[in-house]
């Protein structure tokens, strides 16, 4: 049971979006309505697979292993763990969203439908890798619908819109605009990320190839690598620096982190909350996945870079995005700098703070698909995002501006929302080991809510230009079901954390328990030790 | 050396799917001139007939085991020489097909259109059979000659017969190269047939002779430095003739050059290593980053396929039975990807009568069917799963780890990236950029049907490559003894692990 369900997550937007092949773009109600049921399909599989998992038990759940290649040492083998299990569960939570955010599009929807669900499909396909070809594989499958995604679908900047005179749009027209880096039009942004992410990706590849390569076993079978597989010395330092930031680039640590914010912004609504909420988040799984499994000496020894790392992400993102006056490039700042407090609770390599990390995963997939959707809303509504020049937009949208403030409460943390629970294990966790990356954390708790108030500030409250007086609230229920679905599996999470926590912990003590070179603990009941 | 031309029946069977082919041809052109009312069209059909009949019989064969040798080994047919022959069938197939609507715009000379093109098909399929230097020369030529002519056959069109002669002066110097190696290096060992010159001693003669043969053969592929031919002509050629001649040849005459250094020159193996290392770091770099200048959307091809050729040699300079298995797959990924984008340019410039990459603005929204197969197309050429090309490169990429080709390796991975940037330029004009003209485009069956085929093969050897790689593995069983695969280098090893 737990299987099919598992693979019907993975398989049900794939299909989702065959079927749509051979629907006709004139029937758009249709369209949607297999998308959305496909996406609903996977949701509901995969909040079974993350109810059922055992925390008990432990270990990878729900296997499936069908041989794909034995010349080369691939099989098809996937399953989750607790810290899968969850980010499957999130990315199935902000497809199903993100099909209602979209039910708008009225440019090419069928189109749009397919490069959407191939994109979830496949994020949700790395979080259920237990192969190494495999987690690249749909790695990279996730990467190119974000091109079209942006191309198509995506908005500019204001910049670029002012260039209207007969110059400028020959200037936005030339092949050679997509290189000029102060323009920013989505065109940009969308090579910009693709280019960036693929080289990241192939520098992970060539780790992934040297793990196969050095391995006594020529297999990309994970389970099997991190048995047989041991590496030292300046090999092992290679791979992982290769692993380590060839996927950082996507999570995106500072100073690899430039091509999001550009994506973030340029992006349709649902792509980024699909970006922000999960895409970045193969990043640091696939690191978890391949460093930690594989390469546990090397984490141990290398991960204080990402302690290093993470407070420039942490600091500089939290700067940017208070000085940022788009909407969308404050949030997208935003995300790059709460990513720094996943980076932060993995280098610590303690069993809190970790477990808080992937909590975090999922709260931030929540908090920031909120955010994103309500920004893209606003969007739709008044055809820009330039803060400067909105405001007072609560006379016309009451029911958003509070999805809006609950948005925020549960991006700074609030208590209440699952957000808190992760903070306040990753600063208790990584207290001891990085006193002072803890410190910069706390003080960009609070930099957090200085940008987001002061931007929620400028869309809600104050003066309203008289252009926008004809914007209007969500009203319709496929407008407002998908924020309060967020809203309310963040808030239901912060308040019941225990199935989750457990979930996570029986993954994370055996993982440190073998980076930190312990011998492994009596399985303890997580009953009663959380605080 | 003496001939011994006594033919038994047996024999004759290895050569039936050459003799069926001949017979065929001749059908074609009697049919061609005896009816001169029939649609041409028709003609076409039969061509394709005859070809997917001479397919099945090779199917047939591998599915048999048949093999054997004839002429002392001029003419082998072998597990190798079997696959090479599907792949140069297939795509005349599917050229012929393509080729339907556009021999429509020819003023005359239709029906021989199709026997030229079969004609060369012939010609390649005994070159993927040549195991002979004097057979290599004879069935090169054979199926140049062919090319010489379809190339120019646009008559009116300066480009074609531009192309045509840059392609004739440039092959024919090849010839001549080619020639002049095969005559030092039967100097130096007294052999032409490739089996008896692994024992030779090595010496300059040798050295320089297979050098000049290398570059003949490499003219053919298109490798850098000798590609120079390569844009012009795919440029100029009737389109369809670009798509046969970006594919077939390059496949034929890698068959040869596998033979070669893989049977004659085993021994040699840390020289020519080295050779390809550099053909092929030059041929990705080169093609790539040229490729993004260009405007035409076949110049365009004809640099990423100096690039793809490339990669190809990737698994050449790893030079292992792996490394063979690599550049089968690989040839047949690039097979199907190369020669659909080629039926999308067929379908676009048959309704446009443009090439230009300026004119496939906003093809999504005037034909979503050709935009969509052309995105596969290009992307399953850039590598990205679940693509077929993907498979490929990691196929190609695991043979050059094993042999501890960091640097090639290197340069292959950052060439994906740089390649990904052209190829996402064109999606950028299909997909985001609006149609100056937004009259909807619609394609023929013929075409359609290639374009399927495409998107058939890219799929399926993207999700579920297994039965290919296993096909390519038994076809090259005959390499396994020849060149096995060191066990990694212990002192690169012990300095990596910092022991």
């Amino acid at each position: 049971m737990g299987q099919l369900a598992l693979l019907a997550t993975l398989f049900a937007p794939f299909l989702g979006s065959v079927v749509l092949l051979f629907i006709p773009n004139r029937e758009p109600l249709l369209v949607r309505a297999v998308a959305a049921i496909s996406a609903g399909t996977a949701l509901l599989a995969s909040l079974y697979v993350f109810m059922a998992y055992d925390p008990d038990q432990g270990g990878f759940q729900f296997i499936t292993k069908w041989a794909w290649s034995e010349e080369l040492g691939i099989g098809f083998h996937i399953g989750v763990d607790g810290i899968g299990a969850p980010l499957v569960f999130a990315s199935a939570i902000l497809l199903f969203a993100g099909i209602f955010i979209s039910w708008h599009i009225k440019d090419r929807t069928k189109e749009f439908y397919i490069f959407l669900l191939i994109l979830a499909a496949a994020t949700i396909g790395v979080f259920m890798s237990l192969d190494l070809f495999f987690l690249y594989f749909f790695y990279e499958m996730s990467v190119l619908p974000m091109y079209v995604l942006l191309g198509v679908w995506g908005s500019h900047t204001k910049g670029y819109l002012s260039m209207t005179d007969e110059e400028g749009r020959k200037l936005r027209d030339s092949v050679g605009f997509i290189l000029n880096f102060g323009s920013n039009s989505k065109e940009y942004a969308a090579m910009k990320l693709t280019l960036f992410l693929s080289a990241g990706a192939v520098f992970a590849l060539m780790g992934i190839l040297l793990i196969y390569h050095f391995s006594p076993v020529h297999t990309f079978d994970i389970l099997v690598l991190r048995e047989v597989a041991h590496f030292d010395g300046t090999l092992a330092t290679i791979i992982w620096v290769l692993v380590f930031f060839g996927f950082a680039s996507i999570a995106p640590i500072w100073p690899l982190h430039s091509w999001s914010p550009v994506g973030h912004a340029a992006a349709p609504a649902a792509t980024s909350m699909l970006h922000a909420g999960v895409l970045m988040k193969l990043g640091h799984f696939s690191i978890i996945r391949v460093a930690y499994e594989i390469l546990p000496d090397a984490t141990r020894e290398l991960m204080p870079i990402a302690a290093v790392l993470c407070v420039f992400s942490i600091i500089y993102g939290g700067f940017v995005a208070y000085f940022a006056k788009d909407t969308k490039y404050v949030i997208g700042y935003s995300s790059s700098s709460h990513m720094g407090y996943v980076f932060l609770g993995m280098a610590a390599l303690d069993y809190i703070s970790l477990t808080g990390a992937v909590i975090y995963m999922f709260a931030h997939a929540l908090a920031t698909g909120m955010l994103f959707a309500m920004a893209g809303w606003v969007y739709d509504q008044t055809h820009t995002r330039d803060i400067p020049s909105l405001g007072g937009l609560v006379k016309n949208m009451p029911f958003l501006a509070g999805a809006f403030i609950i948005a925020c409460m549960a991006s700074v943390g609030m208590p209440g929302t699952v957000n808190f629970i992760a903070e306040i294990m990753i600063i208790v966790g990584s207290w001891e080991k990085y006193p002072f990356q803890v410190v910069v954390a706390v003080l960009g708790i609070v930099l957090t809510m200085a940008y987001l108030f002061k931007m929620m500030r400028g869309l809600f409250y104050g003066h309203m230009s008289p252009e926008y007086a004809h914007a209007r609230d969500t009203s319709q229920w496929v407008d407002r079901l998908p924020l309060l679905l967020m809203i309310g599996c963040s808030i239901f999470f912060g308040i019941f954390p225990m199935h989750f926590y457990n979930v996570v912990r029986s993954t994370v003590v055996p993982m440190l328990d073998r980076i930190n070179q312990v011998a492994p603990l009596v399985t303890q009941n997580a009953t009663g030790l959380f605080p | 050396m003496t001939f011994d031309l006594t033919l038994s029946g047996s024999d004759l069977l290895l050569l039936a799917p050459e003799i069926f082919l001949t017979i065929w041809l001749c059908v074609v052109l009697a049919v061609d001139f005896t009816f001169k009312q029939i649609d041409h069209e028709n003609l076409a059909y039969l061509s394709v007939g005859g070809v997917i009949a001479t397919l099945i019989n090779l199917i047939w064969f591998d599915y048999t085991g048949v093999q054997g040798a004839l002429f002392k080994d001029m003419f082998v047919l072998d597990g190798v020489a079997i696959f090479f022959k599907i792949l140069v069938l297939i795509s005349t197939a599917l050229v012929l097909l393509a080729s339907i609507d556009y021999v429509k715009s020819f003023k005359f000379f239709k029906g021989e259109y199709y026997f030229l093109v079969m004609m060369s098909a012939l010609g390649m399929m005994f070159m993927a059979s040549a195991q002979d230097l004097l057979s290599v020369f004879v069935t090169l030529e054979f199926s140049t000659f062919g090319f010489y002519v379809l190339v120019a056959y646009l008559r009116e069109d300066q480009k074609s017969s531009e192309a045509g002669l840059k392609f004739f002066i440039l092959g024919v110097f090849a010839a001549g190269l080619l020639a002049y190696g095969i005559s030092l290096v039967y100097g130096e060992t007294g052999t032409l047939v490739f089996s008896e010159m692994a024992s030779a001693p090595g010496s300059i003669g040798l050295a320089i002779g297979f050098i000049m043969i290398f570059a003949a053969l490499g003219f053919k592929i298109g490798a850098v430095p000798f590609h120079s031919w390569i844009p012009d002509t795919y440029q100029g050629a009737p389109t369809p003739v670009t798509a046969f001649l970006s594919i077939a040849p390059k496949g034929a005459a890698l068959a040869i050059l596998i033979r070669m250094f893989y049977v004659a020159l085993a021994t040699f193996k840390p020289t020519w290593v080295l050779l390809f290392v550099v053909a092929s770091i030059l041929s990705m770099t080169y093609g790539n980053i040229v490729a993004i200048a260009q405007k035409n959307i076949k110049r365009l091809l004809a640099y990423s396929g100096i690039a793809q050729i490339g990669n190809v040699m990737i698994g050449l300079a790893a030079g292992t039975k792996r490394g063979s298995d690599a550049i089968l797959f690989y040839l047949l990924t690039y097979l199907f990807a190369n020669l659909g984008a080629f039926a999308v340019v067929i379908g676009v410039s048959n309704l446009i009568k443009s090439d230009e990459i300026e004119d496939y603005n906003g093809l999504n929204r005037r034909s979503p069917f050709l935009a969509a197969a052309m995105l596969l197309f290009l992307l399953s050429l850039a590598g990205v799963p679940p693509l077929a090309g993907f498979i490929g490169k990691l196929y190609i990429f695991v043979a050059a780890i094993e042999q501890e080709l960091y640097t090639l390796l290197i340069v292959g991975l950052i060439n994906i990236v740089i390649s990904m940037y052209y190829y996402l330029v064109v999606v950028k004009k299909m997909y985001i950029n609006e149609p100056h003209d937004p009259t909807p485009l619609s394609v023929s069956t013929p075409l359609k049907t290639v374009i399927f085929v495409g998107i058939a093969g890219t799929l399926l050897l993207g999700i579920y490559p297994k039965p290919f790689i296993d096909w390519a593995v038994d076809a090259t069983l005959m390499f396994s003894n020849i060149t096995a695969p060191t066990a990694s280098d212990p002192a690169i090893l012990t300095s990596l692990a910092g022991g």
